[in-house]
């Protein structure tokens, strides 16, 4: 699914690593996550628009499915 | 700030070389009543040695999500993507063995029962998740 998590983790300086442990998951997810080859759960979704401060809607891009 | 999306499915990297070790002993001790001493403790040093590569091999995500401690939700379906692979191969090894054994004119168990105990508890499984919703 298209997103906009690389862009705002760019945005805030983050590093793949320091989002993953800020959600307590493997780098490696927030990196397919990135490149649209997994699709999050409803709470890792929420998860991360809520630590980016922007609506799960606006992160995740439903047309790119 | 969120530690809550690989809670319950991360389990101790222990767990496996663990239950790599019961399953040896228990090979062992089944093999040792079935007078075969010597296969049970061939099978205890393969199933101990593979518990040790599994707990002291690397950090890749590979070995961690097999180990289990470097498990989340991703991984998660990566497990139960593979387990159904699995199965799959199992099945389709148990039709071709029951199909050889019944073309030779043998009984075909005990492939038959175990691919009637497959059967059922797919069946079952799907009843049980489709009720639990």
């Amino acid at each position: 699914m298209k997103n906009k998590v690389r862009a705002l983790r760019v945005q805030k300086d983050m590093a793949q690593g320091q989002l993953a442990e800020a959600m307590g998951v493997s780098r490696q997810t927030i990196n397919s996550i990135e490149n649209e080859r997994y699709t999050p759960s409803l709470p890792l979704a929420i998860a991360l628009a809520r630590f980016f401060g922007v609506t799960v809607e606006e992160m995740f891009d439903e047309q790119g499915l | 700030m969120n530690k809550d999306c690989s809670r319950g499915i991360a389990r101790s990297k222990w767990f496996v070389p663990s239950f790599s070790l019961v399953v040896g002993l228990a090979i062992l001790a089944v093999n040792w009543l079935g007078g075969h001493p010597g296969e049970g403790v061939i099978s205890l040093g393969v199933l101990v040695a593979f518990g040790l590569v599994v707990l002291l091999a690397g950090r890749s995500e590979t070995i961690r999500g097999l180990r289990g401690d470097g498990r989340d939700e991703r991984f998660a379906q990566i497990d139960l993507n593979a387990t159904a692979v699995a199965g799959l191969a199992m099945l389709v090894a148990l039709i071709v063995a029951w199909l050889v054994a019944t073309a030779r004119g043998q009984s075909g168990s005990p492939y038959d029962w175990l691919l009637a105990i497959g059967g059922l508890a797919y069946v079952l499984a799907v009843a049980y998740f489709r009720w639990r919703g």
